[in-house]
């Protein structure tokens, strides 16, 4: 049981530390005040979402006046980092929401409890089982989606249609998108779209029109140096022939929107995930719209219901029981997803969703058609990513970063990619 | 206390050569030194060393924080000197902002606080003009005004026609470099109070003497201010060597364009922290402690040639 | 160097290029602080977009979003709880921190050299290192989520610069001093307090000035550390407003680190005038 070890070196280490210090001087958190029992929840997000987190726990401390939920979030980066750092010190939260990209690192690491020890606190019927399991590790439920994603065309409408280029629509192909990017390129004069080829997600799009994968399922790399290759060099063309954006731009890409060329207004659309796309409907002034991505050259389609965030329980809490109870208030609960709505996504239980929905609003509102409009036409999505993959995102970007300055070939930088990513993969 | 006696006329009288005069009192004050070192040992041994013991252990496993660790020798060292080719491109980045920041911010700190001194009307304005940028750090705001500032079509471009900085390889790392040369705050302030320490009577004596501005500022300036221009030199070194935040937020943490921002600290945090292998980052940290240290050895080896103590009353 | 003023004419023009030669280095030293200024009253679609300084219309929604708090703890909680840990952190600072200076720069004690050594390589390990380490500590100590993290290691002297800068002072002062001292029958703590610490003024002043700023803007210790909203600080909360996974708020975030620099600025202002009292009013002149 590797749990086992890492607490008895955690300890180890610490003893050294004990002997040193006066062992009193106590303010220990941990404490409940009254009997009550205390459960420490976090998550990322921004303000909104915290707000309405913050009401959806009240109501369950409401429902449950044994139990009291300490809340905490940060932005995602920052997050990150801290909820790495708490799991390596032993001290992982109760209840904590994860990426997609998290989950086997903190699984296999023994940071999370196997769901199933909980089954009768935490209900996981009304959830889709394709999107459910994606919440498993080696067959054992260790986190629950908590709402849904998808990859979208993200394009400023106005521009777009004034171009007179044909919109985006369902089951169009990757060359018919670069056809796009080129006219609107001549016909607006600026870059159709951002440079894809930094994107690993876009990259998981194409591949999987072309019923390939990003990794296989048993934790290896889903695709060859070939494959990478042509990728690369099919955005490396567009990006020399001015459809998509130049490197100068690509690179100051941050993860918000506003560090986007399109929320700069000097490309006409974006790649990116449907929720965070709300935010270029601030910065653009004719709105934006959101387009289905790219299929495959036979119509397979590449983009899936991604969960957007999922929550999972500590290992180590010792209330597990009101934690699972608290993860299944906010998936399950009506109440719940009525102040939830889509801050985290479009629900995955699907009560909540049909109750939801047509609640939603603004923009929220966009992305649920647009979902609506996607359903049934997607497959399965892909595991969880093995935990190497957290090191091969900013490897990709900056490999090909390498061939968008012009440093490196398609090839080399794929075959570059590909060397670091088996190390990773087996490590 | 009448001493008004000038070190730098060093009167030798009550020289005590190691100590050798005070025989008795030595013990009681040996007790005393561990008394005001107390706190200092208490910190050092729980805080410092018994985490360093732990990162020196770490650099020799691989651990991936979640995972206990697994004893591999040196293998991440010798990755890192012969399988990881961006390893070397972080120490060649790191060596050139060294290069680029560290003389340049004490340069203009020095130069500022020499001006500020003989600056009569405004002091305390221009202190605190100068030392504003400083109160920033490298927050958040600050990175997203650098990257404005040094973008395409933004401040500098418009002035110079160089075009963006902070999106181009070739001078993305300058961007970086005078984020921490803009922030001379902390140099300045000390260079400020090491020359507020000199005695007015040693400019005195030595305008008795027909000196001029210039030969004050050698004979009387910069002797008397060296232990600080010592101090300044050695932490800005050490500082740029471990360089990381102007990096990070200037590069929004990718270190990049095309890895030229990427420093040797940047990418430690990077193994360690984005892709989990906390052993291999350590064995970083060990690499660059040790290089920092033989660095800082040199310095103090040198210093013994130009840093002037007036409580050591000769060199 | 001082001028030692005899009214000579060069003088005169000498400081006016003087003040000319200082305006025009600020000018282009507060133009990213304009440009900070500037961007906290710029509308969303302008804060990252407009590479231009002023902007547009002035929103002042900005400010108002930022002055309601976040995760409803006000602005003024955050405040106080900034305040808390810098001023503790100074206290910690100035008072460990000239201590082990004073045993390092003035008395003599075996493995003096060696400390010394050991006290200056701990600076020149990244913190990133020993992080999970340290946190490890903590957390063993049931420290986490109190501020003792962020201010315990303070009172602990265990930021080396600072030592090693006192030392450096200290170093500088003459002998002569406490020997004059010693043979008014003074012991080591009295010639410290009464004779060492006040002439070591201004690199007193300059730790207190350095720590609390660093402390404050110290965003990363006290991320990892706080847990409850609550507990959190200025610097933390300007951060939440922006989130990559979801919708940021950047004009507000502008308009909160305005805010967070306010103490600062007037800590900084309230204390400078200190540095220049040197040698001239602490006792040496006499």
């Amino acid at each position: 049981m590797p749990g086992h070890r890492t607490k008895t070196f955690r300890t180890s280490a610490a003893a050294l530390a004990l002997c040193a210090l006066l062992a009193g001087c106590s303010g220990s958190a941990e404490s409940a005040d009254g009997g009550k029992v205390v459960l420490r929840y976090t998550w990322w997000g921004n303000p909104d979402r915290a707000e309405r987190t913050e009401r959806a726990v009240a109501l369950f401390e409401e429902r449950h006046p044994d139990i009291e939920v300490r809340t905490s979030f940060s932005g995602y980066d920052a997050y990150k980092q801290k909820l790495a750092t708490q799991a390596a010190g032993g001290d992982a939260p109760d209840v904590m929401q994860l990426d997609y990209r998290q989950i086997d690192q903190y699984a296999s690491g023994g940071v999370l409890l196997d769901l199933a020890q909980q089954r009768d606190a935490l209900r996981t019927s009304a959830i889709d089982p394709g999107l459910l399991a994606t919440g498993r590790v080696d067959g054992t439920q260790y986190a629950v989606p908590q709402g849904r994603g998808t990859e979208t065309v993200v394009y400023d409408v106005a521009a777009w249609k004034a171009s007179g280029v044909p919109l985006p629509r369902e089951g169009w192909s990757w060359d018919e998108w670069a056809d796009a990017m080129r006219a609107l390129a001549r016909k607006t004069g600026r870059p159709g779209s951002v440079d894809p080829g930094q994107s690993e997600d876009a990259f998981e799009v194409w591949l999987r029109g072309q019923g390939k994968s990003l990794y296989t399922g048993d934790g290896g790399l889903g695709f060859t140096v070939d494959d990478l290759t042509r990728w690369w060099t099919f955005t490396d063309v567009l990006r020399r022939e001015g459809a998509v954006s130049p490197a100068e731009q690509t690179t100051q890409l941050d993860g918000s929107v506003e560090n986007t060329p399109l929320g700069r207004g000097t490309a006409v659309s974006d790649f990116n995930w449907d929720a965070p796309a709300s935010g270029y409907a601030a910065l653009i002034e004719g709105g934006v719209a959101l387009g289905p991505m790219p299929s495959g050259a036979d119509g397979t389609p590449g983009q899936y219901f991604k969960p957007s965030m999922f929550l999972g329980v500590s290992a180590d809490s010792p209330h597990a029981d009101a934690a699972a109870r608290l993860v299944d208030f906010m998936i399950n609960d009506a109440l719940a997803g009525d102040i939830l709505g889509a801050t985290r996504g479009i629900p995955v239980n699907e009560t909540v969703r049909k109750r939801t929905e047509p609640l939603l609003t603004g923009f929220d509102r966009t992305i649920a058609d647009f979902q609506d409009s996607l359903e049934g036409a997607l497959e399965d999505p892909p595991q969880a990513p093995p935990s190497g993959d957290n090191a091969l995102q900013t490897t990709f970007a900056r490999d090909y970063d390498q061939v968008s300055y012009e440093r490196m070939s398609p090839r080399e930088a794929a075959e570059d990619y590909v060397t670091e990513a088996k190390a990773e993969l087996r490590s | 206390m009448t001493t008004t006696d000038v070190p730098a006329a060093p009167d030798r009288r009550a020289r005590t050569p190691g100590g050798a005069t005070e025989r008795r009192p030595r013990r009681r004050r040996e007790g005393a030194a561990w008394v005001f070192l107390s706190p200092w040992v208490l910190g050092a041994t729980v805080l410092t060393l018994l985490p360093m013991a732990v990162s020196l252990y770490l650099s020799f496993t691989d651990y991936n924080l979640f995972d206990p660790p697994r004893w591999v020798g040196l293998r991440n060292y010798t990755q890192m000197f012969t399988e990881d080719p961006r390893y070397w491109r972080s120490v060649r980045t790191t060596l050139l902002y060294v290069a680029l920041a560290v003389p340049l911010q004490l340069a203009l700190a020095l130069l500022v606080a020499l001006a500020l001194k003989s600056v009569k009307r405004g002091k305390g304005f221009y202190r605190s003009a100068f030392y504003a940028p400083s109160l920033l750090g490298a927050s958040m705001s600050i990175a997203l005004v650098w990257r404005a500032v040094f973008n395409d079509g933004g401040t500098v471009d418009n002035l110079l026609g160089t075009g963006g900085w902070v999106n181009r390889p070739g001078w993305s790392l300058l961007a970086v470099a005078l984020l921490t040369v803009w922030q001379f705050g902390a140099p300045m302030v000390i260079f400020l109070a090491g020359l507020q320490q000199i005695p007015p009577e040693l400019y005195e004596a030595a305008a008795v003497d027909g000196a001029g501005k210039w030969r004050q500022f050698v004979s009387v300036t910069l002797p008397m201010l060296s232990p600080v221009l010592f101090f300044n030199l050695v932490l800005q070194t050490i500082q740029a060597f471990q360089v990381f935040t102007p990096a990070f937020a200037v590069s929004a943490g990718k270190g990049g364009p095309a890895d030229s921002t990427l420093v040797y600290t940047l990418y430690l945090y990077d193994r360690g922290f984005v892709a989990s292998h906390m052993g291999y980052a350590s064995a970083m940290a060990w690499v660059l402690l040790l290089a920092i240290g033989a660095v800082t050895a040199v310095l103090f080896r040198t210093s013994r040639s130009w840093v002037f103590y007036a409580s050591e009353g000769d060199r | 160097m001082t001028s030692l003023t005899v009214a000579r004419k060069p003088v005169r023009w000498r400081r006016v290029a003087l003040h000319a030669g200082c305006l025009a280095a600020l000018l282009v030293m507060l133009y990213p602080l304009a440009w900070l200024l500037a961007t906290s009253l710029k509308p969303a679609d302008e804060v990252i977009a407009s590479l231009n300084l002023l902007p547009s219309r002035l929103e002042w929604s900005n400010y108002s979003t930022a002055l309601e708090g976040v995760n409803d703890v006000s602005v003024w909680r955050l405040l106080g709880n900034s305040l808390l840990i810098a001023g503790g952190a100074v206290l910690g600072n100035v008072l460990s921190c000239s201590l082990a200076a004073y045993a390092f720069a003035r008395l003599r004690f075996r493995l003096r050299g060696p400390l010394f050594a050991f006290m200056i390589a701990t600076i020149m390990l990244p913190h990133h290192a020993v992080l999970i380490p340290q946190y490890i500590v903590f957390n063993q100590l049931g420290l986490v989520n109190t501020y003792w993290p962020l201010i315990l290691p303070k009172f602990l002297a265990t930021e080396a610069f600072f030592v090693f800068l006192i030392v450096q002072f200290m170093r500088g002062l003459p002998r002569e001093l406490e020997e004059a001292a010693r043979i008014d029958g003074c012991g080591p703590f009295r010639s410290f307090f009464s004779v060492v610490l006040p002439l070591t003024r201004p690199a007193l002043i300059t730790t207190a000035i350095f720590t609390f700023i660093w402390t404050w803007n110290d965003f990363f210790t006290q991320l990892i550390y706080l847990f409850d909203p609550d507990k959190f600080t200025l610097t933390l909360a300007l951060r939440s407003f922006v989130d990559a996974s979801s919708t940021s708020a950047f004009g507000p975030m502008f308009a909160m680190s305005v805010i967070a620099l306010l103490p600062i600025v007037l800590f900084f202002l309230a204390f400078q005038r200190f540095l220049v009292e040197g040698m001239a009013s602490s006792g040496l002149k006499g």
